[in-house]
């Protein structure tokens, strides 16, 4: 690696630094003594779109339903797979069957038990409602094998299987059969975590409760992810919904709320002089990228694409767009983790080359078309990213707009083949999760890119087929250096979260959505 | 007013010419009329030497300079993409006043066009005026931000979804002159020496709607510059980077601890504006309208 | 007054049909579509198609617009399609939010805007009414939406005497409601505290240069009985009849309040329903809206019926 991986601000890489993915201990200090009680009230921007936690994929759903349902597989806090609500997994010689024997006495909020009879009904209504249903498209049949045990039977091996299922993304929960039968969003909402809903009032807060008869792990020292041992402390949680920052933070300052989410970073540095406040740095949150759109001019010329990547000083975009928090990082996983591809495109990725952009903007013909980069006002960082790409892009002599719509708009023309060239988007759980989601954006039948490239494909199918984690290196290598040289997308940087609480919360520590069990005040 | 010559040639505009002067040079000396001048006039030359006065570009980001505060080298300080929010208020000044323009010559137009409908022909009020009433019952901010939405953020937009917001009001103001003004003996001698109805509306009616407009469109001004700031503040204005008062304002919002001047200053130029065409429209309603000063 | 109540109450019908025709077609302008909001970034074609038939978005407008009227005149005004409730719940749930904050906008209004204008009037052309007239002017000049950060950074931020924002229901806590509501309520009543201040003022100058007036002064009676008892209860009538409009723009103003403070209120629905494409909401949301606009100008103007003997007499 001849890039390392840069902080935007020294002041910000305090010793509370807590990157995501990153290992520490799960267990609580034994020195700390925790307290049962307590409300614990927290700050998110928007509402979830649903409580129905098979039918969402967004992170303000998930932030919730994360604490009021389990799945049988999940993830621990290093992103590996680890069974939850099945006792262990037993995975067949021939990668044909996986056995899912099930924990015995776990309850749901209704007081019944869960039963095999309860995890099928949910994994078939997932096929029918989940958002990412496709992570069960391998799975043939599902067969119930005991009281306390379901059968995985697959259509054909495949060895990312148990990765997918995992994921939290629109996790695959376990529901009461009763529920199971219902359509999506018409359930009451009833899982099996440590905390029981109790209301939901839009625009306004959602309520939680501590559910008393909940059965922990007994395997784990503590949590980890979300799974593992989990302990409920606080009696309620309540997740108020305040959009704006401002809003958050005084919300936090005034103690009305004890935990906030997406705090500005020029407010974080503020906290962090505040003893009443503790700041929660998650490092490596999510990519910031602009994605091409291939069939639309001028950005359907190879070249033009080159010359947009070669164009821009990915330093400034960053300082800007995260106001200060980032990592310059020119690969397609964070380094470190087990798919980072080492320095391919970290020469086009260091410094932005005027020269060889005006280059590429010859060979392209480019005639002075619109450059548009489509962006939304919901998400600061994607505005502010377009604003500046545009400034610098137009240094070339590139004829950048903005354009910027509504998020519900932006989501369906970028789905178009008109209509935009560029389009700034935050990818969080696609990097988290791993090579796949990343890789699945640029091929397959809706592309980010609006297009398919034959070797794209190929390096995507030895991706997902490679037997051993080395073929699957070597593929992932190839699809960066694919991305380098065919731009599909151009990675900006990684961009960081600030969460802030107040010093009187203790076990808290940040990972894809807040864990209100196994935190308690003092 | 003096229109009541119904003989006078078509085509003589000089004692016209010369009625207006005297008009405006009466309303010139009132009072109200000289002060919000001053007021609403200093905006207008900001507005208009934009390009002059600002210090810098509007949109040229420093990150080296993120959310500076006021000081030598940014008399109103920077925000969070290190732009110049004095620069930016002038630009966003100029903005607001060109949406304001939009909407009041649109209003102005389409508010006359429908009141005078209405309010002469008989078979169109009754239609025409539920239709009006219908706009009228909605929230008008709501109103223009689902239009906003619709129509997709542009300056153009805005004032689009401004002007159908404002304008069934000055129709109906323009129908109640019409209808004072319709049964006045002037009117009913002009139609009986055989006047075409078009001559009528023109060299009659329309005249005599005018004070009032003008009135009406003076707020209309105030209150197009108020809402378009706050379409902006909602994120439904022109898109980024072009500065409006009111997006700046929206974006101060996260920084009010750490920056507050960021919101401070566009917030004061939007109240010298309005404030400039309250005065003015005040002084109008005095010397224009006197029926209507106690509205 | 059958006479009187029952036309008046008939003319609302075409508004509020002109208003349902006006949602209908803002819809079908609005681009975007729910679908990609409620699936999110990652969707694929096939699920996006599933939600839209779910939804019934497959059908043609026309389609869509003759099962919504059908509904309604059942009283039905459909499901949200996000929220999980019907648009008449989602409606009534926030209702207690705006109608707080307009109600207790309106009192601060009135009764600010009547005693400022009675003082100035008192005391026309000295100093106190030069300085209460301009406040006024400047006040109704403010950006309202930008006054309340102004007053969140004072009040809530620095002295932390109020909270910076969300509701607390009144049944709960009427101590914390009322906490809660005075930031909003004083941002929202600014601009009609103005307008009441300059129109209460006028009508009072208006109504001490009567004839009766100067009897009554002539035959001794003491300067602030002819005030209050006189010229104060005969300016009242013009300003009655403004509560009604009054009432619409406060309505409307609410949403940026709601917006500003992050209440939970009809306005932040309806807006958050024109973000996600949630169409049953936005289009119920307005028709209720406009339908209480529309009742309290029909409620006010019985009312003036009833109080202003010009008009009772002229009607008989």
């Amino acid at each position: 690696m001849t890039i390392a991986p840069r902080s935007g601000h020294g002041a910000l890489l305090r010793a509370a630094a807590i990157a995501v993915g990153v290992a520490f201990a799960a267990a609580p200090l034994a020195a700390q003594a925790q307290t049962m009680g307590g409300d614990f009230v927290l700050a998110q921007s928007a509402n979830p779109p649903s409580l129905d936690a098979m039918t969402s994929s967004s992170e303000s759903a998930r932030n919730i339903n994360m604490n009021i349902y389990e799945s049988l597989v999940t993830i621990d806090e290093n992103v590996t797979p680890i069974p939850m609500l099945a006792e262990r997994i037993e995975t067949s010689e021939d990668g044909l069957s996986y056995v899912f024997p099930l924990r015995q006495g776990v309850k749901f909020h209704n007081g019944d038990e869960m039963m095999a009879s309860d995890v099928k009904a949910s994994l078939e209504r997932y096929r029918e409602v989940g958002a990412t249903r496709g992570m069960l498209d391998k799975v043939k049949e599902i067969e119930i094998t005991g009281d306390y045990e379901v059968t995985f039977h697959m259509s054909e091996p495949t060895p990312t299987f148990i990765e997918g299922f995992a994921s939290p993304r629109a996790p695959a929960v376990i529901i009461p059969e009763e529920e199971a039968a219902k359509p999506a969003n018409e359930i009451e909402f009833i899982g099996t975590g440590p905390y029981k809903f109790v209301e939901f009032v839009p625009d306004s807060h959602v309520t939680l409760a501590r559910f008393d008869e909940y059965s922990a792990r007994q395997d784990h020292d503590g949590p980890t992810g979300f799974g593992g041992k989990k302990t409920p402390y606080v009696d309620t949680a309540t997740y108020r919904i305040i959009p704006e920052a401002g809003a958050r933070i005084a919300a936090l300052e005034a103690g009305e709320v004890q935990w906030a989410d997406q705090i500005p970073v020029p407010a974080a540095k503020r906290m962090m002089d505040d003893p009443e406040l503790t700041v929660f740095e998650a490092r490596q949150w999510a990519f910031l990228t602009l994605i091409m759109n291939w069939q639309l001019p001028p950005t359907d010329n190879v070249d033009f694409r080159r010359a947009v990547l070669h164009a821009i000083d990915r330093e400034e975009v960053m300082a800007i767009a995260t106001e200060g928090f980032y990592d310059l990082n020119h690969g397609w996983q964070y380094p470190g983790r087990t798919y980072f591809a080492g320095d391919i495109g970290a020469d086009i990725y260091e410094a932005p080359d005027l020269e060889k952009a005006r280059e590429y903007l010859d060979r392209s013909g480019y005639d002075g078309q619109e450059f548009l980069i489509l962006t939304d006002p919901n998400y600061g960082e994607h505005s502010r990213a377009a604003v500046v790409i545009a400034d610098q892009v137009s240094d070339i002599g590139i004829n950048a707009v903005v354009k910027q719509l509504d998020w519900a708009t932006v989501l369906k023309i970028r789905l178009t083949d008109e209509g935009w060239n560029g389009w700034t988007l935050m990818q969080g759980l696609e990097p988290f999760l791993g090579p796949y989601g990343i890789a699945a954006k640029m091929t397959g039948d809706q592309p980010h890119q609006r297009a398919t490239h034959p070797e794209i494909d190929q390096a995507y199918d030895d991706l997902i087929t490679g037997a051993t984690v080395e073929e699957r290196q070597a593929a992932f290598a190839e699809l960066q250096s694919l991305i380098y040289d065919l731009v599909p997308q151009i990675k900006i940087g990684d961009v960081g979260r600030m969460q802030a609480g107040s010093a009187s919360l203790k076990g808290f520590k940040p990972f894809r959505a807040p864990r209100v069990h196994d935190i308690w005040f003092e | 007013m003096a229109s009541n010559d119904v003989d006078s040639v078509p085509g003589t505009f000089a004692p016209a010419l010369r009625e207006l002067g005297m008009q405006l040079r009466k309303l010139g000396a009132h009072r109200s009329i000289q002060i919000g001048g001053i007021l609403f006039g200093a905006i207008v030359l900001v507005a208009i030497f934009a390009d002059l006065i600002a210090p810098f570009d509007p949109n040229e980001n420093n990150y080296r300079a993120m959310l500076a505060a006021p000081g030598d080298a940014h008399l109103l300080g920077t925000d969070a993409f290190g732009r110049d929010i004095l620069s930016r208020v002038i630009h966003g000044t100029r903005l607001s006043l060109v949406v304001g323009i939009i909407v009041v010559i649109a209003t102005g137009v389409l508010g006359t066009i429908i009141g005078v409908l209405t309010g002469y022909v008989r078979w169109l009020d009754s239609p025409l005026m539920r239709v009006m009433d219908g706009l009228m019952a909605f929230p008008g901010v709501l109103l223009a931000i689902a239009l906003a939405a619709a129509l997709g953020p542009s300056v153009v937009n805005a004032a689009i979804a401004l002007t159908i917001t404002f304008m069934p009001r000055t129709a109906r103001i323009v129908r109640g002159s019409v209808l004072v003004v319709r049964e006045m003996p002037y009117v009913e001698a002009a139609r009986a020496c055989g006047a075409h109805d078009r001559r009528i509306v023109l060299r009659h009616i329309l005249p005599n709607a005018m004070p009032p407009l003008i009135v009406q469109l003076t707020f209309v001004f105030s209150v197009a510059i108020l809402a378009e700031a706050v379409l902006s503040f909602m994120g439904v204005g022109p898109p980024p980077p072009t500065p409006s008062l009111g997006n700046i304002i929206a974006e101060g919002r996260s920084y009010i601890r750490e920056a507050p001047w960021i919101a401070l200053a566009p917030g004061v130029a939007i109240a010298i504006s309005v404030l400039g065409l309250n005065i003015i429209g005040d002084g109008l309603r005095d010397s224009l309208d006197p029926r209507l000063r106690n509205l | 007054m059958r006479s009187v109540i029952v036309p008046r109450v008939l003319s609302a019908i075409p508004v509020l049909f002109v208003v349902s025709v006006v949602t209908f077609l803002l819809m079908w302008l609005v681009p975007g579509d729910v679908a990609s909001q409620i699936a999110g970034p990652d969707a694929s074609a096939a699920e996006l198609a599933a939600i839209r038939e779910r939804l019934g978005l497959d059908r043609s407008i026309f389609e869509q617009a003759l099962i919504w009227y059908g509904n309604l005149f059942k009283g039905d005004l459909g499901q949200s399609y996000v929220l999980n409730r019907s648009v008449v719940d989602a409606v009534i749930e926030r209702l207690p939010v705006t109608l707080s904050l307009t109600f207790l906008a309106l009192v601060l209004a009135i009764v600010f805007g009547f005693v400022l204008g009675v003082v100035a009037a008192a005391n026309h052309n000295s100093w106190i009414d030069q300085l209460t007239m301009t406040g006024a002017l400047i006040g109704l000049s403010l950006p309202d939406f930008w006054f309340g950060l102004v007053l969140i950074f004072f009040f809530a931020v620095e002295l932390g005497w109020f909270p910076t924002g969300g509701y607390v229901p009144l049944a709960e806590d009427p101590i914390g409601w009322l906490n809660a509501m005075t930031l909003p309520a004083m941002t929202l009543a600014l601009t009609q505290m103005g307008v009441i201040a300059r129109m209460v003022r006028s009508s009072m100058l208006e109504q001490l240069g009567q004839d009766y007036v100067r009897t009554a002064r002539a035959k001794g009676m003491p300067g602030h009985v002819v005030l209050f008892k006189h010229a104060l209860r005969n300016a009242l009538i013009p300003v009655v009849t403004l509560i009604g409009i009054m009432t619409g723009l406060l309505l409307g103003g609410a949403v940026v309040i709601e917006v500003v403070y992050s209440l939970p209120g009809v306005g932040r629905l309806i807006i958050g329903a024109i973000q996600n494409r949630d169409y049953p909401i936005v289009q119920g949301g307005l028709l209720l809206t406009a339908a209480i606009f529309v009742f309290v100008n029909i409620a006010v103007d019985i009312l003036y019926t009833f109080i202003d003997p010009r008009v009772r007499h002229g009607k008989q």
